[in-house]
């Protein structure tokens, strides 16, 4: 049975570099993905993911368990995105075509998926991480934080120091906007139904 | 209850009291408009749901004691520079020319290393060099012939010091003096050390970056290519 991030953090705190080093493979994924989705550039969120594990590696005896490690983790991120937004003085720009590689793609078939089919989800894809770059930072990141992350509207709150009320409104408004922007952008609603 | 977007938003994630929620289902049962756009935000989270970020590389590893990062004890700039550089003038001179003699209308004034160092003073009576300098010079002459009676030295305080204690308190200054000037020197040089490192491994990362670019430029062409080649075939088949 693996054992859980408490456990993880508190052997890691004791000083076994493999301990800790279990965490940053489970969560590195998720980290690489939401510095990815907030800045938008594939280099750039590689970055900011290596540099949360170090940060979080260094710190580690302040963690006091108050909070999960993940959203400590998702914390240390989302301050380092921000520094990067910051920094670079822009908005997240989404990269260039990411490309449909159709012999890739024919990899990826199954039974119940055509190439066709696939090559239309990367194209609905690119059009959504298009339209996410164009929303205000608040509501892309709580769009981000619950939809690939799963994160309660509490965990939102606390992560972004803001209210409840808030949060949700900021997931209202946002999806209104991304539902305009596909509709605009020719995108089908009845995809994936 | 169609204005309160929150309770269609706790809905919509199932993030909802019961209470509240078996309430806002008879709601929706006679509100068409909550009905379509419930729907509609649905859909939208089916959609937003196939944005996936690119495959990346990842492997991250920690694979030694990370050391908290030493808050150096100064950042190397231009000024630092030209400061350490007076510094090391500074202590070279004072190594060199740490013994200074003076005759002055107070008498003679010896000073070793730094000013604090050591200050003997001695007090003798004024000379007047023009009427008696061959009188001076016979008297010199008769104290270097005579090591019985070497030559004393007065200090401010009054206590007296031989000419052997001021020669080792002047050996002892000028070791001290040349010991502070290697340990600087020394100091320099790796602050120097480690910051050509700093700005090598930049360059480095510059090449890198510089090398992956272009390499996605190359990936960005034959996408391009490739798109270019999936339409016409689609052109072709849509044509028979």
């Amino acid at each position: 049975m693996p054992s859980t991030d408490e456990e993880l953090v508190a052997r890691s705190m004791g000083g076994d570099l493999d301990s800790f080093n279990q965490l940053v493979l489970r969560w590195e994924r998720p980290i690489y993905a939401l510095a990815y989705r907030v800045i938008g550039r594939e280099e750039d969120a590689r970055d900011v993911a290596q540099e949360t594990f170090l940060r979080a590696f260094r710190a580690l005896k302040g963690f006091k368990g108050q909070a999960k490690f993940s959203s400590w983790l998702y914390r240390i991120t989302l301050n380092l995105c921000r520094d990067w937004i910051r920094r670079e003085r822009r908005t997240p720009l989404v990269q260039a075509p990411e490309g449909v590689d159709v012999i890739e793609l024919a990899g990826e078939e199954t039974p119940s998926e055509t190439v066709e089919q696939l090559v239309a989800r990367h194209e609905l894809g690119r059009a959504v991480a298009k339209a996410m770059s164009q929303l205000p930072e608040e509501q892309r990141t709580a769009i981000i934080l619950k939809e690939y992350h799963g994160l309660t509207f509490q965990e939102i709150a606390d992560l972004l120091d803001c209210p409840l009320s808030t949060v949700k409104t900021r997931l209202y408004q946002g999806l209104t906007v991304l539902r305009k922007q596909l509709r605009e952008a020719g995108v089908e609603s009845t995809f994936g139904k | 209850m169609c204005d309160s977007k929150e309770l269609l938003v706790s809905y919509l994630y199932d993030e909802i009291d019961p209470v509240a929620k078996r309430s806002f289902q008879k709601h929706l049962a006679t509100c068409a408009e909550c009905r379509d756009e419930l729907a509609e935000l649905g859909a939208t989270r089916a959609q937003i749901a196939t944005w996936t970020p690119p495959d990346a590389d990842l492997g991250f590893r920690i694979i030694r004691e990370a050391e908290s990062p030493k808050r150096r004890w100064f950042q190397w700039s231009p000024a630092w520079g030209f400061a350490a550089a007076a510094m090391v003038l500074v202590a070279i001179s004072a190594a060199i020319a740490n013994l200074d003699v003076r005759y002055g209308s107070d008498g003679l004034i010896v000073r070793t290393g730094w000013n604090h160092a050591i200050e003997a003073q001695a007090r003798v009576t004024p000379v007047d060099w023009k009427a008696k300098a061959e009188e001076l010079d016979r008297r010199v002459r008769d104290l270097e012939q005579a090591p019985s009676q070497p030559s004393v030295v007065r200090t401010a305080s009054g206590s007296e010091l031989s000419e052997p204690r001021v020669r080792e308190i002047v050996s002892q200054s000028e070791a001290r003096q040349q010991r502070l000037v290697t340990a600087r020197l020394t100091e320099i040089m790796r602050e120097y050390d480690a910051q050509r490192r700093l700005d090598l491994a930049t360059i480095g990362q510059g090449m890198t970056r510089l090398q992956n670019s272009n390499g996605a430029e190359l990936k960005q062409t034959k996408d391009l290519l490739q798109r270019y080649f999936v339409r016409t075939a689609l052109e072709e088949k849509e044509e028979k």
